[in-house]
């Protein structure tokens, strides 16, 4: 068993507040680009050591530089603008709605420079991250593609390039996060299309579902091309646990809950694996919180991380 | 008033003046006194009802100078909350989420003499504005309750008390807002029950802010929101959600948005009536009340100023043609 995360790590915490400020300057146009950049980076390596610390063992580059799971793709793609504020799905937390203008390209080394830098900084596995086709094709507004589709699919050959461009730079495995996927359950078969487009490229995928339960879709992520699916089994009611053995893949389990503030007692974590390990072998199963610790203050995050690794040594996890 | 058509009004928040900013900066640092910062709260108050009056609109609000953020305003004035570190909200903006970490109780009234000194300073009516229970639980850590709902009546009945101390004080229209009303469109119920328990006992009108979200997942079904109107923001989507209105008719009064809160500019004044009247085909004059998408917070008091000015010179517009069409020559 390892440890890992998902998604984006606090990016400030009450004492180290650098980029908020660096941020603020910038705006104010009194930090210059190249200023900004070099603060990214130093909260990237304060990430990325936060991470190495706790003893997770595959990490990623805490997604310092991201706003939000669809900002550096509608950055970076042409044919896609930046729209207005919207909710990220039941959070209190908001992205800039992507606006789909043309159709979509890419060269696909969006991530390739983050992910050097990040590799060069972490001390143990480096995992990347993309955002799943269906969670950006269904939160995007498209003013050129005919329908949901032609867009999920014109999205996934985009990110394909993307995996493709990390992969060349040396990626092993990486996070397809996709919210969409247990939101909108009934698009399952078009996210599946669109995961086999992701495959191409030969990467090993961890197809990452969170915020909702994943019960209805148990059976149909089996066939997903990837080596890895996440279920959250813990923030809410699920029965996922006791069918984990539906799974055929290596099973990223969130069992802390990355949006609430109560942290879990070592002896509840341990149950929950002990409960999963009757489903699938220690070998196929990883442990992480449930999403995005962002979604918690930096303290709380810390304390979440500690459990996390603790359940997972005194249940015969890997040790650091 | 009473006769009046097109009843304007806003959503609640207007933006800060900057010494007012530079205050409540202060204040958090520990560089100025409560007395002192609250003697420029009741000033930037002042000031807004004054502008307010000017505009010329008919239903004002105090315009929150002395709130930073709607739920963590009541959770820090409420027993069982904790206040926890910095969350990310979007962009570069952070905020203080709120912990619920054990049973919630009201110690002391938390809006009631804002509203007292509001009302005093103008004979036009005033809103008591209060975040409704279902928001402060969305917004907020719950680790005291075994499920959402039972948190969600808990904070109900602490919201209760409030409105019905501001229906004492002489609150004629109360405004219970529920932005995150549609964060789980499978939890509806648990928000319109807890909207019966907080304005089971009221008679003055009772009003409920949605902004930001899915309104068409929720739609038909809360019309069951225990209130007489629910105030929409409409422009910043080009007023989709009226199409709903066609299969099943709205019920209730509502305040609709004419003007986008989230940018810099303004809407025209004939870009904002059309909003008026593509809003009159399901509503009738009597029961629909333009104003801002949304709270002004995020605005400069010029901009606020601004988008408020628009919204009265649009219903103008309208009030007019609908006199002349009352009127035929």
């Amino acid at each position: 068993m390892k440890t890992t995360v998902t998604g984006a790590y606090p990016k400030i915490s009450d004492e180290h507040q650098d980029l908020r400020r660096a941020l603020h300057r910038h705006d104010r146009g009194e930090l210059d680009a190249e200023g900004l950049s070099r603060v990214l980076d130093d909260s990237t390596r304060w990430a990325i050591g936060e991470l190495d610390w706790a003893g997770v063992d595959v990490i990623n580059d805490g997604q310092v530089r991201w706003d939000d799971l669809l900002a550096p793709f509608a950055r970076a793609w042409t044919g896609c603008d930046r729209g207005p504020l919207e909710r990220f799905y039941d959070n209190n937390t908001y992205f800039r709605q992507p606006v789909i203008t043309g159709p979509i390209t890419t060269d696909g080394t969006t991530l390739v420079r983050d992910f050097e830098f990040a590799r060069g900084v972490a001390r143990g596995q480096l995992k990347a991250a993309v955002c799943g086709p269906l969670t950006f094709a269904t939160l995007a507004e498209d003013h050129h593609y005919a329908s949901l589709e032609d867009r999920t699919l014109a999205v996934a050959d985009a990110i394909a390039a993307e995996i493709r461009g990390l992969g060349a730079a040396g990626a092993t495995l990486v996070d397809v996060e996709e919210p969409a996927l247990v939101a909108h359950p009934e698009h399952f078969a078009l996210a599946r299309a669109a995961v086999e487009r992701l495959a191409l490229p030969g990467v090993p995928l961890a197809l990452q579902t969170y915020f909702f339960p994943a019960d209805p879709l148990l059976d149909a992520l089996a066939a997903f091309p990837v080596a890895q699916v996440g279920v959250d089994v813990r923030s809410r009611d699920t029965d996922a646990l006791g069918r984990l053995n539906a799974l055929r893949q290596t099973v990223v389990l969130g069992i802390v809950d990355a949006r609430n503030t109560r942290v879990e007692t070592e002896s509840e974590v341990v149950d929950l694996i002990e409960a999963a390990l009757k489903q699938v072998p220690a070998d196929y199963l990883w442990l992480a919180p449930t999403t995005s610790l962002e979604y918690l203050p930096h303290d709380v995050a810390v304390k979440k991380l500690k459990v996390l690794v603790a359940a997972a040594h005194a249940t015969g996890g890997v040790k650091a | 008033m009473s006769d009046q058509v097109l009843l304007t009004t806003t959503v609640g928040s207007f933006g800060k003046p900057e010494y007012l900013q530079k205050a409540r900066n202060a204040n958090a640092r520990g560089k100025l006194g409560e007395s002192e910062l609250n003697e420029l709260e009741r000033k930037a108050t002042e000031e807004w009802i004054r502008r307010q009056e000017r505009l010329d609109i008919d239903i004002l609000v105090d315009g929150e100078m002395y709130r930073g953020d709607m739920v963590a305003y009541f959770a820090e004035r409420l027993d069982g909350f904790r206040i926890g570190g910095l969350v990310r909200s979007y962009g570069n903006r952070y905020y203080h989420k709120p912990i619920i970490a054990s049973k919630v109780g009201r110690p002391t009234p938390m809006t009631v003499d804002w509203f007292r000194y509001t009302q005093s300073l103008t004979d036009r009516p005033v809103k008591g504005m209060l975040t409704g229970p279902y928001t402060m639980l969305d917004w907020s850590y719950n680790e005291a309750y075994k499920t959402r709902r039972d948190a969600a009546l808990a904070l109900a009945e602490v919201v209760r008390q409030e409105a019905e101390d501001l229906q004492a004080a002489g609150a004629r229209y109360i405004q219970i807002d529920e932005p995150a009303i549609h964060a789980r469109p499978e939890e509806i119920d648990i928000a319109i029950e807890a909207m019966g328990v907080v304005t089971q006992n009221l008679d003055a009108k009772t009003i409920s802010h949605i902004c930001y979200g899915d309104f068409a997942a929720i739609y038909p079904k809360v019309l069951e929101l225990p209130v007489d109107q629910l105030d929409l923001a409409m422009a910043n989507y080009g007023y989709r959600w009226l199409e709903l209105f066609d299969k099943h008719p709205f019920t209730k009064e509502l305040a609709i948005g004419v003007v986008d809160v989230h940018s810099h500019e303004t809407e025209t004044v004939a870009t904002a009536a059309e909003g008026i009247r593509k809003g009159l085909r399901h509503v009738s004059k009597e029961r629909l009340l333009p104003h801002p998408d949304c709270g002004l917070k995020t605005r400069s008091v010029e901009e606020s100023e601004e988008k408020c000015r628009v919204v009265v010179e649009a219903t103008k517009v309208v009030r007019a043609e609908l006199a002349r069409q009352a009127t035929p020559a």
